[in-house]
């Protein structure tokens, strides 16, 4: 009962990463590295030993400094990397907002564009056609949506990638920071798309530094740290928890 | 091998939108368009006809047929290895953020030039009838070598996308590979003009069987011996099973050095 109200689980997961100091990118590297023998990488633990579970219909916020693992966990459950150990599931259609317009070809149109990134996204050509139109209207791009998207303005450009990818109509939304830009006119409607989702029982994960956002939408907040889960909570008290942690930092520079 | 035509299956809207986006980029912002795709061989024939046909003559008849009939499957085998071996690296900004199968991107360039040479036969047949050129019934033939172009073009284009991830040197290489090919094929030449002595070295081409296979067909009106028959479609298959077998070996590790 309780597996299949489970949406994305993290059981001892470790994402290692082999950093790789002058990485032997051409062939004359890479005989120079034979011929000194010497190891010219480490490898460093992107996430340690994480473990959660996130249950169907919940928002969930994930905090952290730069650096500290937050996206690579939304790169894990959508399956861009596969964890060097523990064990990742995920159920549902997952569509990630990691970078919007990510397969967006700057010299095809806006209809192209719709077309070619709903296919990435894993959508069907006719479930592409079929939500076209919304995705215009959304867009708010009217004559412009059969211009090439180089003569896009940024805020047609965000609309439009937002637009394909919420269309999508996932189970599982991964927001990777997006929302903070854009203007107010865009957020807004951003947000309400989430709020649609949240209403209609979707899963979302959402990374941030924008704390107000996170404490006014989501359920329970993760805070990673160094590659760690350190905290998982209610919202008000993980934010707290990440803002005396960003002052400690700061007190160590300070000092 | 399973997952190979599964997967191309499965993801075969999705190629055919980045085949078409690749040719769509190409003839983007000129005003003829795809128009280009018919216009680029044409042409080449207008001048590949004047300099062979009245200026240089050579003791072959004919001989702008006879170099078209293998120059513009060699132009696609060395177009398609041009496009591919860059397709996973060109693609990696993708790759690291939606999942997506490995493949589509050389498979799409494939295929995208694909089009492009099938387009290019319609100029050939146009330049054939306008020389009074017999049209050959071989000309039914064409799809067996074709078959054979395409998997080994395939094939050879999964190895170098694989490698050239891990060292970008292999685009700079498959470069000069394929101008020193060229010239060991008979493309520019027959066979016949190659002393008894080295024509071995010649028979170790792969390319070879699948040449010989359309200069005969649209140059002699012939058609190739059996074994020649099994040998392109044999070259295709190893070079197909052996290059999807390095990508498959190493496609999970592709997001880590893009």
């Amino acid at each position: 009962m309780a597996e299949d109200r489970c949406s994305v689980q993290f059981d001892d997961v470790v994402q290692r990463f082999r950093v790789i100091r002058e990485r032997p990118d051409t062939l004359r590297e890479f005989f120079a590295r034979i011929r000194r023998q010497k190891a010219t990488y480490h490898d460093f633990e992107a996430l340690k030993h994480v473990t959660f579970r996130i249950a169907k219909g919940e928002m969930v916020g994930i905090i952290g400094r730069n650096g500290s693992g937050k996206s690579t966990i939304l790169k894990v459950i959508a399956g861009v990397y596969a964890p060097s150990s523990g064990r990742v599931e995920v159920h549902g259609r997952i569509a990630p907002l990691i970078e919007l317009g990510a397969g967006f070809h700057h010299e095809l149109t806006g209809r192209e564009n719709i077309l070619l990134n709903g296919l990435l996204l894993g959508l069907s050509k006719r479930q592409v056609q079929e939500r076209e139109e919304r995705i215009v209207e959304f867009a708010e791009l009217g004559d412009f949506i059969d211009s090439p998207i180089k003569q896009y303005s940024s805020g047609m450009y965000m609309r439009l990638a937002f637009a394909v990818a919420t269309e999508v109509d996932p189970d599982v939304l991964l927001i990777d920071e997006i929302l903070a830009v854009g203007d107010g006119g865009f957020r807004q409607k951003c947000f309400d798309r989430i709020r649609g989702f949240r209403a209609a029982g979707k899963t979302i994960l959402y990374v941030s530094h924008d704390l107000g956002g996170i404490r006014e939408f989501c359920d329970r907040v993760l805070l990673i740290h160094n590659g760690q889960l350190i905290e998982d909570g209610l919202p008000d008290f993980v934010t707290a928890q990440y803002e005396a942690l960003l002052g400690q930092h700061v007190d160590s520079i300070v000092m | 091998m399973g997952e190979l035509f599964r997967d191309t299956y499965r993801y075969r809207e999705l190629i055919w939108a980045l085949a078409l986006k690749e040719l769509r980029v190409r003839y983007k912002r000129s005003v003829l368009g795809f128009l280009w795709a018919l216009l680029n061989p044409a042409l080449l024939m207008v001048v590949l006809t004047l300099v062979f046909g009245t200026i240089m003559r050579f003791s072959i008849d004919h001989y702008a047929v006879f170099l078209l009939s293998t120059l513009l499957p060699w132009t696609f085998f060395s177009q398609s290895l041009a496009y591919s071996v860059e397709s996973i690296v060109g693609n990696g900004d993708l790759l690291k953020k939606v999942r997506i199968a490995q493949l589509v991107f050389p498979v799409a360039a494939v295929v995208s030039n694909i089009i492009n040479f099938l387009l290019s036969l319609l100029p050939l047949m146009l330049l054939i009838a306008l020389m009074r050129f017999p049209l050959h019934w071989t000309w039914v033939y064409l799809p067996v070598p074709m078959l054979g172009l395409f998997l080994f073009t395939l094939g050879t284009a999964f190895f170098f996308a694989t490698i050239n991830v891990f060292y970008r040197d292999v685009s700079h290489i498959v470069q000069i590979l394929l101008s020193a090919w060229f010239y060991f094929s008979p493309v520019i030449y027959s066979l016949d003009f190659v002393s008894s002595k080295y024509r071995w070295l010649f028979r170790i081409n792969p390319m070879l069987y699948v040449l010989n296979g359309f200069r005969l067909a649209v140059y002699y009106g012939m058609l190739p011996s059996l074994k020649s028959v099994g040998m392109s479609l044999a070259c295709g298959i190893i070079a197909l099973i052996v290059g999807f077998a390095v990508f498959r070996r190493y496609q999970n590790s592709f997001v880590y050095y893009v």
